[in-house]
C-alpha cells in the first residue's frame, strides 16, 4: 500500500499555505534585518534598533503587561472555574455569560472601557468617587501611575473566561471517588481544592499560562485602540513599536531588525510550551 | 456530573450563599460594560456628556443606530466583515479538512515534524511577520483586496481548525471506514461520505472558531486594508472615534452592532464550540 504517500498529499495543500505565509516571511523578515536602503549588508539595523531608550522602555512594558496579566487572569479564572464546578440553579446560563467577555472583539472590548474609563463622563469615576473610595475623578488613561494597572486589568477581564472553560474541562476530569476518599478521610472544601483539585489540574495551568504568555507577547489591540501605547510611551509595547517603526515611520529594515530579536524571544517561549505540553497531555486526559 | 453533585450537595446554608453571591459577582463582572454598551447607546449626546452620568436613558433614542446605519460607512464594513471572515473560513476548513484527515488516517515519514510546525504556525506572533507579509501582498498586488486579506485570515485560523479537526477525527471508529473500503470506495470517497458527515460537529466548531476570529481580528486588518473599499468593523470602529471626533454613543451604537452577530453564533454553538476546543488543547 502507498499510504504513506497518500496521507502525504492530503495534507500537502495546507503545508503550502503556511510555509508560504509564515515559513517564508519569517526568512525573508532576517534578510530584511540585514540590509540598509540600497541593499547592502549592514548590521546598522539592530545597533540603530537596540540603542534608544524606548525599545527597552517597550520591552519592560511589555513584560509588566504580559506578566501582571497572567498572574490575575490565572488566579480569577481559576477561582470561576471551581464556582462553574459547583452545582447551582442558573450554572449552565452563568457558564455561557462568563464566556462573552472572551468572545467579543478586542475592539469592542477596548472602546467599551476606554468609554467607562473616561476621566469626566465615564461611569467608573463616578461610581468610585459616589462610593467615596476616591476622592474625586481619576484620569485613568492619562494618568502616568493608572494607564498600565489598568490595562492590565481590562486584559484579565477580556481572558480570564479563556482560562476557566481550560480549567474547568480539566476539573471536570477528575474522578469522583478521589473527593469521596477525601471526605471519608474528613478533608473540607479548600483542603479539597489543595491537595486534589489543584495537583490533577496542575497540567492545564501549565499549557494555559503557556498559551496566555505567548498571547500576551502578541496582543496590540487593547492597548494600540485605547492609548496607541502613550502617555508619553508609558504603555508602549515592542509589538506596537514594530508596528509603528514599519508603518508609521517606514522604517522597514529597523523594524525587521527588531521584528527579528522580538521573534527570538517569543520562539524560545514557543520551543518551551512544544516541549512541556505533549508530556502533560497523559495526565491532562 | 457526579463530581458536581458531590461538591455542593452536602454543603450547607453558608456555601450556598457563598456560591450564590460568587455566581452573581461573576455574571456582574462579565456582563456590566455591555449593559453599559446598550445603555450609551440609546441614549442622545447631552444625556453621554451629563455629569454625574444618568444611569437609564430620560430620553431613549435610536438615533445613534440611525446615524450608524445611515450616515456612516459601518454597513459597508459590515458586509465586507462578512466576505472577509466567510471566505477565509471557507478557504480554511477546505485545507483544515484534507491535512487533519491525512494526520489522523495516515502514518507517513515526517508526520510528528509537520504536526508541530502546525502548531507553531499558530503560535508565533503576528507583529514579528508582519512587515515581510506586507511587502509580499504589495508584490502580489493584494494590499487592499478581499483576497489578501482572506489568505492572511487563512493563516490565523488554519492551525488551530487542523489541530480540533484532527483530534475529532481521531474519535471516529476506523471499522466504518474498513467496511467502506471492502464495499470499494475511494479514499476521498470514505472521507466525505462516511467520516465528514459523523464529524459534523468538529466541522460546526471550526466554522464558528475561525469566522469569530476573524470577525474580531484588528491588527492585519489595520496594516492589509488601508481602502475603504475593503476595510473591516474592527476598523471601522476605530476610525469612527476620530472621524466624528468621538461620538461616543455612535460608537457605543456601532460597537452594538458589531458583537451582537458575534455574541449569537458564540451563544448558539457554544457547547459545540466548547468541546472542541479543550479536547484539542488537552489531548494535544
Amino acid at each position: 500500500m502507498n499510504r504513506s504517500s497518500t496521507g502525504l498529499m492530503f495534507i500537502l495543500p495546507a503545508i503550502a499555505v503556511l510555509l508560504m505565509l509564515i515559513a517564508y516571511p519569517i526568512v525573508y523578515t532576517v534578510y530584511l534585518s540585514l540590509i540598509d536602503a540600497h541593499g547592502a549588508l549592514t548590521g546598522k539595523n539592530y545597533a540603530n534598533v537596540l540603542k534608544p531608550y524606548v525599545t527597552r522602555q517597550a520591552f519592560g512594558n511589555l513584560l509588566y503587561y504580559v506578566g501582571g496579566s497572567i498572574v490575575f487572569q490565572v488566579l480569577f479564572g481559576t477561582l470561576a472555574a471551581i464556582l462553574l464546578n459547583q452545582k447551582f440553579w442558573g450554572r449552565s446560563a452563568v457558564r455561557s455569560i462568563t464566556l462573552i467577555p472572551w468572545v467579543v472583539p478586542g475592539i469592542v472590548a477596548a472602546t467599551t472601557w476606554a468609554w467607562m474609563f473616561h476621566t469626566e463622563f465615564g461611569i467608573i469615576n463616578y461610581m468610585l468617587t459616589g462610593a467615596h473610595i476616591i476622592p474625586g475623578p481619576v484620569g485613568w488613561l492619562t494618568n502616568k501611575d493608572t494607564v498600565m494597572p489598568v490595562l492590565i486589568a481590562i486584559n484579565v477581564w477580556k481572558l480570564f473566561p479563556f482560562v476557566a472553560i481550560m480549567v474547568l474541562a480539566g476539573l471536570q476530569a477528575i474522578p469522583a471517588d478521589l473527593y469521596e476518599a477525601a471526605k471519608v478521610d474528613g478533608a473540607n472544601f479548600w483542603e479539597e481544592v489543595w491537595y486534589i483539585t489543584l495537583p490533577l489540574v496542575r497540567p492545564v495551568l501549565v499549557a494555559v499560562t503557556l498559551l496566555l504568555l505567548i498571547w500576551g507577547l502578541n496582543a496590540i489591540t487593547l492597548i494600540y485602540a485605547i492609548t496607541q501605547g502613550g502617555p508619553a510611551n508609558l504603555s508602549l509595547i515592542t509589538p506596537i513599536q514594530i508596528y509603528q517603526l514599519a508603518f508609521t515611520s517606514f522604517q522597514f529594515n529597523e523594524a525587521a531588525a527588531l521584528s527579528v530579536l522580538f521573534f527570538i524571544v517569543a520562539a524560545i517561549v514557543v520551543a518551551v510550551y512544544v516541549k512541556v505540553i505533549p508530556s502533560n497531555t497523559a495526565v491532562a486526559r | 456530573m457526579s463530581e458536581d453533585a458531590r461538591l455542593a450537595g452536602e454543603g450547607g446554608v453558608g456555601s450556598r450563599v457563598t456560591i450564590a453571591i460568587s455566581a452573581i459577582v461573576l455574571v456582574l463582572v462579565c456582563l456590566f460594560p455591555f449593559a453599559w454598551m446598550a445603555l450609551s447607546s440609546i441614549k442622545k449626546l447631552p444625556e453621554l456628556f451629563t455629569v454625574p452620568p444618568h444611569w437609564l436613558p430620560n430620553e431613549p433614542t435610536l438615533g445613534n443606530y440611525w446615524t450608524v446605519l445611515f450616515n456612516s460607512n459601518i454597513p459597508r464594513y459590515f458586509l465586507n466583515s462578512c466576505i472577509i471572515s466567510g471566505g477565509a473560513t471557507l478557504v480554511a476548513l477546505v485545507l483544515a479538512v484534507f491535512a487533519s484527515y491525512g494526520f489522523a488516517r495516515f502514518n507517513f515519514r515526517g508526520k510528528a515534524w509537520l504536526q508541530t510546525f502546525v502548531l507553531v504556525g499558530q503560535l508565533l506572533p503576528t507583529a514579528a511577520i508582519i512587515v515581510p507579509l506586507f511587502i509580499t501582498l504589495r508584490w502580489l498586488h493584494l494590499i487592499n483586496t478581499y483576497w489578501g486579506l482572506i489568505l492572511i485570515y487563512t493563516i490565523i485560523t488554519l492551525p488551530l481548525s487542523v489541530w480540533m479537526l484532527t483530534s475529532y477525527f481521531r474519535g471516529i471508529p476506523y471499522e466504518l471506514e474498513e467496511a467502506a473500503t471492502i464495499d470499494g470506495a475511494s479514499r476521498l470517497g470514505i472521507l466525505f461520505r462516511i467520516t465528514l458527515p459523523l464529524a459534523m460537529p468538529g466541522v460546526v466548531a471550526v466554522v464558528v472558531y475561525s469566522f469569530v476570529t476573524c470577525w474580531n481580528e484588528f491588527v492585519f486588518a489595520l496594516v492589509f486594508a488601508q481602502d475603504q473599499s475593503v476595510k473591516t468593523l474592527p476598523i471601522g470602529l476605530a476610525e469612527f472615534s476620530t472621524e466624528f471626533n468621538t461620538d461616543w454613543g455612535g460608537v457605543m451604537a456601532a460597537s452594538m452592532v458589531m458583537t451582537v452577530p458575534v455574541a449569537l453564533l458564540f451563544l448558539v454553538f457554544q457547547r459545540l464550540f466548547v468541546g472542541g476546543l479543550t479536547a484539542g488543547a488537552t489531548k494535544g
